[in-house]
């Protein structure tokens, strides 16, 4: 049941409206951040007004007039684009609190702008989920570039802006190639409105519906990290750390794969992709991007850029799950696209907070942090486990789904990927974990690093005391040992309290995925593009 | 009521007389007469756009003669779209120059001319006394070039009218073709006598050749392009805003006017190549412009290579020879001239009052002029296409129908041209943001006119942006004679 509402538009307008009040309010840190926590807040709880509507059938509708001739400015949340609203709402709070914690405690500058392009972010990313057709989303697509782009560009270091071009050209060029495919699809068939079940009458125009499906795919696929559209993602992560975790784990590369799932199963829809046998080659390069950057993941020491490639990875779990075309894929697809998003943004959160506690940011660091930082590291390493499928955390569910679908649709090998792939975020995980709980002796060259770095302590001990962060205790032999504090001691609340609360929701879509909104919004899209089973 | 259309040009005409006269008892008149007349033709173009709205065309033939002798004038909804335009962006523009400049009383007149015959190019309906207003506006904006500050403003000005009189020239060669050919000059005529005179015959070829490349030349289209970076140089910089937002922008109304009121739909329909051809030179504007602008280190030059690309975008449109296309050309030219003109005043802005010239001057302008770079910021997006502003809206109409009229080199063009265009825009972007600037640069105050035409400009971008569809709405009238 459709009903027209003004909630899709509260929605998109309140991270957006946030943004005048806080340019503003620059002058008052305080009340600068009032204004963020207070758009947070209300932009969850809209979303989860919308999301139990949709949960429930009940799909608020609001449409703004015409976009173009023949194209409506609209916004619609369906059970697809509420899941994808709520998550989205849900994690900008918790970035919010710590990016609080994170700026302040790094004495970071601009950060009036920082917070002003963090909600205008957000906001695009409202109308990317709850666009009612491919236009509108479009829209917002490029608008989250540019709000972004000051993100990616933070630091204003040349290695800072060099990363917001490659980003500007990757993303930009990937809209040329959604219009590209959008004019086409426009073109013959007079639609971009999303159905679920596909915009009928593609299937006539087969050669043209597939070069409208492969421009699409390839633009969508750039945010989506597909390789080789994924150069872009490792060097964004010059950006501060939230925007790491919120943006680039989170919310842009989720736009990407949010739009190859609208485009696949809203646009063509599964009988159409079947059909023109278009699914395939789609599935072919999300099993080759998930090996190749899970192995490529393996082999960076940079924390934030080996999680970046992970992240490379794991989207194309979600990716591949959509391509098999099979309900219980698609329904995996949809609930790892929000485990991913809580267990990436909480490795993500873990990684700033070590770093602005520590100054680390090298995995050859940090042996025995888990002294200095328990809970951090606690969150660390159940995300961690979550990443690699370990039952108990989210990610263990969605891949149960997703290994399913792949053998419902008798696609063994790509069964076969999933298992692989969550092999190598073993490999890539565990000594991860391995390091940080260890003694530092005791792992001395157990991680080969790149670069002829040797052993973890084969640094100088200078890190700490270069980056500003508060120095380690000197240990007897000249090499740095941790201090030893409590989960009460080990940082500020602003950036714990986010962490562990993500961690924590891992652990419940692990434990009692089928209570959390998610899963029935899930299940609703599933049931809505899969009308008979 | 049709008399209103007559004022229309009359009206700056007769103002332009009052500052040389003036001026000889009182100082600084210029600029109030000026303000006075564009707040006027403001007003009354308005008021023209709102009745034909209303009640359709308005036409008149100066002195009652029939149309086949006497010189006609009309306004329909695309002449109205275009008159207002040149009204607004004069009445614009005087925001800029009060304080900016040129403030002398022959500038004013010259303003005044300017828009006299770039409103009398929209109105008139035949081709030889459009010719007339070509050579009114021409000469005027040559002087108005000639009035800039730096030693390169009289070379400029001088390559600006050499170039321009052979475009005007080339023009009418193109009129003279016809009017052996068919002996009339009313387009009406011309469209009924062409049909029989047969639109195969080669006099009417080659007219359609010359008016199409003498009006090219006035678009600036590659390659007769070469006036237009040196002329946006040099001209004081309000100047330059509204030349950017009026002089290429009538000039291919006139063409799309010619073509499809004059040559006719039914012309195209006939001469494929020769629509190919206007494609392959529109295509080859878009390219050629963009890798022009990539090495262009003053940003007035590289805005105004831009130009030569978006321009051809326009052109497009019109080569495609469907309603569509000819309205997300036109929808692509009125969104341009906004974002151009608000460019130019928004960079000319900064340049006045950060000191600055060349892109890499431009570094840290943000932290300085922060709503002038935001403006321009804004407008060089819209520009580059992103959207919902209006810079986006032009290229899907032309695109969507490139792509159903099978047109793919023209499609894949306009398409590129995004990122072609983020190309040469990116550097601009960076450095206005995210880099400072070698040596301290001097900054002078600006008029909160000077930093409020940008913001204006901005704002119409935006909000022609989300209107877009119902421009198309309202223009669609004017061209139906246009196989959709």
């Amino acid at each position: 049941m459709t009903t027209a509402s003004s909630l899709p538009v509260l929605l998109v307008a309140a991270p957006l409206a946030a943004v005048v009040p806080i340019l503003l309010t620059g002058a008052h840190p305080n009340r600068r951040e009032a204004w963020t926590m207070l758009a947070a807040l209300l932009t969850v709880g809209l979303a989860a007004v919308t999301a139990s509507a949709a949960a429930e059938g009940v799909v608020h509708e609001s449409v703004l007039g015409s976009l173009v001739v023949g194209v409506p400015l609209a916004f619609r949340a369906d059970a697809l684009g509420a899941l994808f609203a709520l998550l989205a709402s849900v994690l900008w709070l918790a970035a919010s609190v710590y990016s609080v914690g994170y700026m302040r405690g790094l004495d970071e500058h601009h950060q009036t702008r920082y917070f002003a392009a963090f909600a205008a972010s957000v906001g695009t990313t409202m109308g990317v989920a709850l666009s009612a057709n491919l236009l509108t989303l479009f829209v917002f697509y490029e608008l989250l570039t540019v709000a972004t782009y000051p993100l990616v560009t933070h630091h204003e270091t040349a290695e800072a802006r060099r990363a917001g071009r490659t980003y500007l050209a990757f993303t930009l060029s990937g809209g040329v190639a959604i219009l590209a495919g959008i004019v086409v699809l426009y073109a013959v068939t007079g639609s971009v409105a999303f159905v679920a079940g596909g915009v009928p009458g593609l299937g006539t125009e087969p050669v043209l519906a597939g070069v409208a499906y492969a421009l699409l795919v390839v633009g969508f696929g750039v945010k989506a990290a597909l390789v080789p559209l994924h150069g872009w993602l490792p060097d964004a992560m010059v950006a501060p750390t939230p925007v790491s975790g919120l943006l680039h784990a989170v919310a842009v590369v989720k736009s990407g794969v949010f739009g190859l799932v609208r485009v696949v199963l809203f646009v063509f829809g599964a009988g159409t992709v079947r059909s023109l046998g278009l699914g395939t080659p789609l599935a072919v390069a999300a099993a080759v991007t998930m090996l190749v950057a899970g192995v490529l993941a393996l082999r960076q020491d940079r924390l934030k850029r080996g999680l970046a490639y992970s992240t490379v990875s794991q989207l194309s779990y979600i990716v591949l799950g959509v391509a098999l075309l099979t309900p219980a894929a698609v329904f995996g697809a949809l609930v790892h696209l929000v485990a991913h998003a809580f267990m990436k943004i909480t490795l993500f959160l873990c990684a700033g907070a070590i770093y602005v506690e520590t100054g680390v940011q090298r995995v050859g660091e940090m042996g025995g942090i888990w002294r200095r930082l328990p809970a951090t590291m606690t969150a660390f390493a159940v995300a961690s486990a979550g990443l690699v499928g370990l039952p108990g955390v989210a990610g263990f569910v969605s891949k149960w789904y997703l290994v399913l679908g792949a053998l419902e649709a008798g696609a063994a090998p790509f069964a076969a990927t999933y298992l692989l792939a969550g092999l190598l975020k073993l490999l890539f995980l565990w000594p991860i974990v391995l390091i940080a709980y260890a003694d530092r002796d005791a792992i001395a060259g157990f991680r080969p690093l790149p670069g002829g770095e040797g052993a973890p302590h084969a640094e100088d001990g200078g890190p700490l005391a270069e980056d500003g962060g508060p120095p380690g205790v000197e240990d007897d032999d000249g090499g740095r040992g941790w201090d030893r504090r409590t989960p009460l001691t080990e940082s500020s609340w602003q950036l714990l309290v986010p962490l562990l609360a993500t961690a924590a929701g891992a652990l419940v879509l692990g434990v009692v995925p089928d209570a959390t909104p998610f899963w029935d919004l899930a299940a609703a899209v599933t049931a809505e593009v899969f009308p008979g089973g | 009521m049709s008399d209103a259309v007559v004022v229309l040009v009359a009206l700056p005409v007769v103002a332009a007389t009052v500052p040389p006269v003036v001026s000889r008892r009182v100082d600084g008149v210029g600029w109030p007469v000026a303000a006075a007349a564009a707040t006027a033709q403001t007003a009354l173009a308005t008021w023209v756009g709102w009745r034909v709205l209303a009640d359709g065309p308005l036409r008149t033939v100066v002195a009652g003669l029939p149309a086949v002798l006497g010189i006609e004038l009309a306004v329909d909804r695309l002449s109205a779209a275009f008159v207002v335009l040149v009204a607004v962006a004069g009445l614009w523009g005087l925001a800029y120059t009060r304080r900016g400049g040129p403030r002398s009383a022959p500038g004013a007149s010259l303003y005044l001319l300017l828009l006299a015959g770039l409103t009398g190019i929209c109105v008139v309906r035949d081709v030889f006394t459009l010719y007339v207003f070509l050579e009114i506006a021409g000469l005027a904006a040559y002087a108005l070039v000639a009035l800039g500050d730096g030693r390169d403003a009289a070379p400029a000005a001088l390559r600006y009218l050499l170039v321009g009189t052979v475009g005007a020239s080339l023009y009418l060669l193109g009129v003279g073709y016809l009017y052996v050919a068919t002996g009339a000059l009313n387009m009406g005529v011309l469209a009924d006598r062409l049909a029989t005179v047969g639109y195969d015959d080669r006099l009417v070829l080659a007219a359609f050749v010359l008016v199409a490349v003498g009006l090219g030349v006035k678009i600036a289209l590659f390659p007769v392009h070469t006036w237009k970076p040196d002329a946006y140089q040099a001209a004081p910089p309000g100047i330059t805003a509204v030349l950017a937002a009026l002089v290429s922008t009538v000039a291919a109304y006139a063409l799309v006017r010619v073509v499809l009121a004059a040559f006719t739909g039914a012309f195209l329909a006939a001469n494929p190549r020769l629509v190919a051809g206007l494609r392959a030179a529109a295509v080859l504007s878009i390219v050629a412009g963009a890798l022009l602008a990539l090495p262009q280190r003053r940003v007035r030059r590289l805005l105004a290579y831009s130009s030569v690309s978006q321009f051809g975008i326009a052109v497009a449109g019109l080569a495609l020879g469907t309603r569509l296309g000819v309205l997300g050309g036109v929808v692509h030219l009125l969104g341009h001239a906004v974002m151009k003109a608000g460019a130019f005043a928004a960079a000319g802005t900064i340049e006045a009052g950060y000191d600055a010239r060349t892109v890499d001057e431009f570094a840290d302008a943000a932290a300085h002029q922060p709503v002038a770079s935001a403006a321009l910021a804004t407008l060089v997006l819209g520009l580059v296409g992103i959207p919902p502003l209006v810079g986006f809206f032009g290229k899907w109409y032309v695109a969507l129908s490139a792509v159903r009229t099978g047109a793919w080199a023209t499609a894949a063009a306009v398409l590129l041209s995004t990122a072609l265009s983020l190309a040469y825009f990116a550097r601009l972007l960076q450095r206005l943001y995210l880099e400072r600037r070698e040596g301290r640069p001097t900054p002078a105050p600006v008029s909160t006119g000077m930093v409020a035409s940008g913001v204006l400009a901005a704002l119409a971008a935006l909000g022609l942006g989300l209107a877009s569809a119902e421009l198309i709405a309202a223009l669609r009238p004017a061209i139906e004679g246009v196989p959709p």
